[in-house]
């Protein structure tokens, strides 16, 4: 093995080198994918925390997969959470008002209750 | 930058639907509660499934109870003001004390009598099924449940605790 080859070898790679031609099909939004890396290879490493959060939603949100899972939870969040809700007043005041109404109807609890 | 904060907005918002609608149509019944003249009635309505006709007779009924009850309330804590005055003074149970605990008790079971009467009628007003529910909650809310004594007493000769008796 010549790990230094001479000036006639170099030739001849560079023959082959300029004959070869890539025909494989590049991946999907290679360029894009690129230009990407290499914007985030350049961007600053000193950049905080707000900022990192920000670019990373941006790139995130978008995405229709994403933006659909969002909205799903929101909406299930929201939805339950007014479920409960209702459900703690409504047995809240259905608690209060059976003793109401037991106030009404027995002296002793309506004694009971006035102290 | 724009869609991403349009999509999170979005989302806040459905969130916020989401919770303003169930909790609206999950508290429309609280609302119709505290809009009627008298909610516990209505209360009442919505827990044993009365129908129009039923409530408005037990609307009547309470309507005519309520009076007697009072009256009843006023003759009983006045029995129970001059019953303090008297034990202040005394030492002993003088007779007129005594007068007055038996005056007393009978005026109880005169307007626990009332009271049972009342909760009959109520009952035979509903549905049967609803009815024998009433009277099995009034059975526990009022008077009637009788927590205290016996069951303390019964505790003490079983060797328990009220607490342990009830578990």
């Amino acid at each position: 093995m010549n790990p230094n080859p001479g000036p006639e070898n170099d030739e001849s790679l560079r023959k082959v080198l300029r004959q070869w031609a890539v025909d494989a099909p590049l991946p999907p939004r290679f360029q894009e994918q690129v230009w990407r890396r290499i914007a985030r290879a350049e961007a600053k490493p000193e950049q905080g925390f707000w900022t990192n959060l920000a670019k990373q939603v941006e790139a995130l949100v978008p995405r229709p997969r994403f933006a659909l899972a969002y909205l799903s939870v929101f909406l299930v969040l929201g939805v339950t959470a007014g479920a409960v809700a209702a459900q703690l007043k409504t047995s809240k005041l259905d608690s209060e008002l059976s003793q109401r109404y037991v106030q009404s109807i027995d002296p002793y609890k309506a004694d009971t209750a006035h102290r | 930058m724009k869609k991403s904060i349009l999509i999170l907005l979005l989302g806040c918002l459905l969130g916020g639907a989401g919770f303003s609608g169930f909790y609206y149509f999950g508290t429309a019944d609280c609302r119709w509660m505290m809009n009627e003249p008298q909610p516990e009635l209505a209360w009442l309505k919505k827990e044993f499934k009365l129908s129009d006709a039923e409530f408005a007779r037990i609307s009547q009924l309470h309507a005519a109870y309520m009076p007697q009850c009072a009256v009843r309330c006023q003759h009983i804590g006045a029995q129970n003001q001059k019953l303090r005055e008297l034990f202040a003074q005394s030492t002993n149970v003088t007779p007129e004390i005594q007068a007055l605990l038996t005056e007393r008790a009978k005026t109880r079971a005169d307007c626990e009598a009332e009271m049972m009467k009342h909760f009959l009628e109520v009952s035979r007003t509903m549905p049967p099924e609803e009815g024998k529910r009433y009277l099995a909650w009034v059975e526990e809310q009022t008077f009637l449940h009788g927590r205290g004594m016996g069951e303390r007493h019964r505790s003490e000769k079983a060797g328990q605790t009220p607490d342990e008796h009830h578990m």
